[in-house]
């Protein structure tokens, strides 16, 4: 959502800001790069410090975890700090479009309470239908929140709801980068699980989400699935149904944030099924499944939202289907022992084989008789990646939505989207049970990435493990010295072994030096030359990557979107604060029922800044509404009215960048709403008419009459034709677009302007009322028939049907003669 | 005409026909023409694509259930009926005229072939702009597809079959992640993204003739550009793998050196090359690598 604004922001400000930006934070950068570094056991102080000390300490246990400890600490610190860009430069506000609505619910929740909450009925949004609230949101996110703060206010720290919102997210990141590093660890070794934790805390893909004041789900959801994944391996590994246990709560807790839960109860029965395939069933396996499927199955049918949906919809249905299978395998795993070899192979393929059919059948049999629900388009798009395109423009018009270039995976993952195959090598490489998992849950997670660039979030953990993985390979061979390798060549061939005696990453750090005289005895290994430039030019990728992100962060992601900045040419910042000043406006100078009209993407901002009732938001569940909307921007004016009227519309309210250079207005838009509305009412708009004869659009004067008439355009430009912002340009030049507009004299006759905002950018109209008396449009038949009665007594010969040598009596005179 | 649009959807017109049906005024139904030229001397191979999207529409007028006589469609071919092109003053194909009932043509009823394209779909939105019917598309299913995929499920399927004695192959890492790793560097670099957009492979400058691979604006990509990325991040992965296997495998040292100077030498330049591809991608990204 956020993108195509900041990045066109950014030009502006890198050349003079970076600078600025880069010097106020080059000490976290520097510290984070330090601390990859140190995840890894190479950072040379700790390193050293710990080797002098350690000679004397007898426990490099007890060292280890300290080192450890400290390491998540400071990958804590510095995730928090690099995610407060934002609150430094403009406030402690809310973000964007979505964390406004979560924002309002929290705050309705902390003063009203949880039961009101759920029960909660929003005669706010959506006029007239209105929204259950409670019924139709992901609970997570505003009762985590809310937790907090009555904790907090618990213990008298008194903290507004606003601030708990704000750094809701950037503290998460933490609790993130924690579970990650739990996670790693289970995977491949501790080393690999701090630098993973380090990854995870600075990196671009995951700040994107949870910069301070993106109050979103997605915010605490990363760590829910973290956290979830890292049960599901314990629980696979160990067997117990302590851990699967566990697994479902925090799979609930999922549940309950996002929605994205959906990627889980698809990747573990995943995960299942490829692990019988491979043959490697186990009993283990079946513990942690049969428990995680039913408790989860319950757990998450308690969260309001989902209800129903995991067990009729098709997208839970290859959950069920992997537990049946999994069942039937046990079984027939059972009669193993009591069957000969023969018969138990014809039966087993028999069985399995068979329920995997009857499984498959009995899905499509109850999706077709109206059982289970088809998969849902926002899924369906996933697969088929030209549906949305065509049937769903609403789904299509996101910019999220959108598939994703190479660039914004380099842009999001930097060093990280090119080592991390390297690491899925190894994994495959050394396979066991829970490597598996990750295999599939990267392989998944990159497919999901690519066709959605919302989706890199889902990619994002699994790329700082596995490219952690590979890092961690890396330095666990060219860190140590060469001692080792030679004395038990056996032993050092495996990487087993290794991996158990993780100490030695950490005391034998920066004691390479040292072995230079034993430079002899090295001759097998590679050196000490080689792998310290080796190290070196690792080092040095990974203080780039810390660099980049610190340098993404700052001038991509660390954007209100509500609040922008400017940069002038010696570095001076303009604060453009048009919105908050227009939704204040709303607040204070309109009567507190009024009802104002916007396209969706502002309906939540409307609803938590300026508390008026909207038409339609971000929540985009009535397609048809919203395409309603579309119709009365896109029609003429009277046209519009009529629908402004029957929706019981008092305010208008668009956005206009034409004065300043914004490119997220709705003119730009305005495409979208066209298609939207042509979907549902094909006979009144066509998106051709809004197009030149050669397919273009264009607002200046070879625009098509249709858009320069309709309503949006009306709006946007009304008395802008009167405005010169430039001596270069003529008046009227709209500088997003780069032209002069076409339509100038712009006369409304039902709306009324109200208020325009300093920088034009919100620009809010009044619908005026019927008046009493129909105004007549034309001229009232103008009174001939009364003139020419009065004229004709003075001049006969206007009379009608006048005859020209008619007789006329005049009295007194003897003319008659004459004319006979 | 009914009785034609029975035995063939789309009529075919010669000049005579043309004069009679289309040119006589009082006819209580509109007609739809492609002119074209369908000859194979004639060489003109959008008309034989247009020619296919144009007897889809015209098929699934008539066979759906609201055929009437409101509408036909016709097709001029330049060799059987010049005389109407010359009448028409056409000097290009194919071309779509619509023949409204009532009055002459108006500049609405050509349609526009360079804006809109001439899939069916498009072709049936405009048919119902101009005369209120309503036509839904329905293609002849394209077997093609599933054919093609249960072919190659046979031949794997056979080629199991007759090696089931050593399916070794199956079992082996190196194969797994090969493909696994493949799957990952398509879509890492943007392959999906050509899928659903469609870009041009390169561009080439029509005013120099310079070839240009890579895009310049950070939204959008070529074809050639996401395969450089993509050996680029191949390499990186490689030289990775290699400095690993340089440090633990057993042959001997000197070999192993080798290994490992080209597995930095592979990250180094390759990355940092990808870095300056990049930075001339994102304008104002400050940061560089060895190469600017």
């Amino acid at each position: 959502m956020a993108e195509p604004v900041t990045v066109s922001d950014n030009k502006h400000k890198s050349q003079v800001n970076s600078g600025a930006s880069y010097s106020g934070n080059g000490r976290s950068s520097a510290a984070a790069a330090e601390r990859s570094s140190g995840g890894s056991g190479s950072s040379s102080g700790a390193g050293a410090a710990g080797g002098g000390l350690s000679g004397g300490l007898t426990q490099p246990a007890g060292w280890q975890s300290l080192l450890s400890f400290t390491i998540l600490f400071l990958a804590w610190l510095a995730g928090f700090s690099s995610r407060l860009f934002a609150v430094i430069r403009f406030e402690s506000i809310i973000h964007e479009f979505d964390p406004w609505f979560n924002y309002r619910s929290t705050h309705y929740l902390s003063s009203n309470g949880f039961y009101e909450f759920l029960n909660w009925f929003d005669e706010r949004a959506w006029y007239p239908l209105g929204r259950i609230v409670g019924g139709t949101v992901y609970p997570g996110l505003m009762v985590t929140a809310g937790l907090i703060h009555y904790v907090l206010n618990l213990l008298h720290i008194t903290v507004h709801i606003r601030d708990v919102c704000v750094f809701l997210a950037p503290v998460f990141s933490g609790l993130t980068s924690i579970s990650t590093f739990l996670l790693t660890r289970e995977l491949w070794n501790q080393g690999a699980g701090l630098l993973a934790a380090c990854f995870i805390a600075i990196v671009p893909g995951y700040i994107s989400r949870s910069v301070a004041g993106s109050f979103d789900n997605e915010g605490i959801a990363i760590f829910a699935l973290q956290f979830t994944f890292y049960l599901w391996v314990k629980s696979v590994k160990s067997g117990s149904v302590f851990w699967a246990i566990g697994c479902c709560l925090s799979y609930f807790y999922m549940v309950s944030a996002w929605g994205g839960y959906v990627f889980i109860i698809n990747l573990i029965p995943l995960h299942v099924f490829v692990l019988l395939l491979m043959q490697r069933f186990s009993r283990r396996v079946y513990i942690a499944y049969s428990t995680f499927f039913i408790i989860g199955l319950v757990l998450s049918m308690q969260v309001p939202f989902v209800g129903f949906q995991p067990i009729r919809t098709s997208e839970h249905m290859a959950a069920a289907g992997v537990f049946v299978l999994l069942q039937v395998y046990a079984f027939l795993q059972y009669l193993k022992d009591r069957l000969t070899r023969q018969e138990f192979q014809t039966l087993f393929f028999l069985g399995v084989s068979l329920a995997a059919g009857v499984v498959f059948l009995s899905v499509i049999y109850l999706t077709y008789t109206g059982y289970i629900a088809p998969w849902s388009g926002r899924f369906y798009s996933l697969w088929d990646t030209a549906y949305a395109k065509i049937h769903i423009p609403i789904i299509a018009s996101v910019s999220e939505h959108q598939p994703t270039t190479w660039v914004s995976f380099f842009f999001d993952l930097h060093i990280l989207v090119c080592t991390f195959p390297a690491g899925l090598w190894f994994c495959i490489k050394n396979i066991n049970d829970e490597r598996v998992f990750v295999a599939l849950y990267a392989i998944s997670a990159v497919y999901f990435a690519g066709v959605m660039v919302r989706l890199m979030l889902t990619l994002t953990p699994v790329v700082c493990m596995l490219s952690a993985v590979a890092f961690s390979c890396v330095f666990e061979h060219y860190l140590g010295d060469d001692m080792k390798r030679q004395s038990p060549p056996a032993e050092d061939s495996s990487d087993e072994d290794d991996r158990k005696n993780a100490g030695n990453l950490y005391d034998k750090a920066g004691k390479v030096r040292k072995h230079v005289s034993e430079q002899e005895k090295a001759e097998e290994g590679l050196g000490p030359n080689v792998k310290s430039i080796v190290t070196m030019l690792m080092l040095m990728l990974l203080m780039m990557f810390a660099v980049h992100c610190t340098w993404v962060t700052s001038n991509a992601y660390s954007s209100p979107s509500v609040v922008l900045a400017s940069y002038n040419h010696d570095g001076s910042r303009n604060i453009l604060d048009d919105f908050r000043e227009a939704y204040y406006w709303l607040r204070q100078n309109t009567e507190e029922h009024a009802r104002v009209m916007s396209w969706w993407d502002y309906g939540y901002q409307i609803a938590g800044m300026a508390n008026r009732t909207t038409l339609v938001d971000n929540n985009t569940w009535n397609n048809s509404h919203i395409a309603l909307v579309g119709k009365a921007m896109s029609s003429n004016e009277t046209a519009a009215y009529d629908i402004m009227r029957s929706l019981d519309v008092d305010y208008v309210l668009i956005i206009f960048g034409g004065v300043i250079g914004y490119s997220g207005d709705d003119i730009n838009k305005f495409l979208w709403m066209v298609r939207i509305a042509e979907g549902e009412h094909p006979r009144d708009i066509r998106e051709s008419d809004y197009f030149t004869p050669q397919g273009e659009f264009r607002v200046d004067k070879a625009g098509s009459p249709t858009l320069l008439n309709c309503l949006m355009y009306k709006m946007s430009y009304y008395r802008f034709g009167e405005m010169q912002l430039d001596f270069r340009t003529p008046p009227g030049f709209d500088r997003t677009r780069n032209a002069e507009i076409g339509n100038k004299d712009i006369k409304l006759k039902h709306l009324e302007e109200a208020f325009t905002s300093e920088h034009w950018l919100v620009r809010i109209y009044k619908v005026k009322k019927q008046e009493n008396r129909d105004r007549v449009e034309h001229k009232l038949r103008s009174s001939n028939a009364n003139k020419q009665k009065y004229t004709s007594k003075k001049t006969s010969k206007r009379k009608r049907g006048y005859i020209r040598n008619k007789l006329s009596l005049k009295k007194g005179k003897k003319l008659q003669k004459k004319f006979l | 005409m009914m009785e034609w649009t029975s035995k063939r959807s789309v009529i075919r017109m010669n000049g005579d026909k043309f004069r009679r049906f289309v040119k006589a005024p009082p006819r209580n139904y509109s007609v739809v023409i492609m002119f074209t030229a369908l000859q194979p001397q004639r060489q003109c191979g959008v008309c034989r694509q247009a020619d296919e999207e144009f007897q889809v529409l015209a098929n699934s007028w008539r066979y759906s259930s609201a055929f009437t006589n409101k509408v036909f469609f016709a097709s001029v071919d330049f060799d059987e009926g010049s005389d109407v092109f010359q009448m028409l003053n056409m000097n290009s194909a194919p071309t779509f005229l619509h023949f409204p009932s009532k009055g002459k043509p108006r500049r609405s009823d050509t349609y526009e072939l360079q804006v809109r394209g001439f899939a069916a779909e498009q072709l049936a939105r405009w048919v119902a702009d101009r005369t209120d019917v309503q036509i839904r598309v329905i293609r002849p299913p394209n077997y093609a597809g599933p054919l093609l995929l249960g072919f190659l499920l046979a031949v794997i399927g056979g080629l199991a079959y007759l090696r089931r004695n050593n399916l070794e192959f199956l079992f082996n890492k190196n194969c797994w992640a090969f493909s696994a790793l493949c799957f990952v560097l398509i879509m890492t670099s943007g392959q999906m993204w050509n899928h659903i957009r469609g870009p041009p492979y390169a561009h080439k400058n029509p005013s120099t003739g310079q070839v240009s691979y890579i895009h310049g604006s950070s939204q959008a990509q070529f074809v050639a550009e996401t395969h450089i990325v993509l050996l680029f991040n191949a390499a990186v992965t490689m030289g990775i793998v290699l400095l690993c296997e340089a440090a633990t495998s057993d042959i001997d040292i000197g070999k192993r050196k080798i290994m490992c100077v080209a597995g930095m030498v592979l990250v180094m330049l390759f990355f940092s090359w990808l870095l300056s591809i990049f930075r001339a991608k994102y304008h104002g990204y400050p940061y560089s690598f060895l190469i600017n």
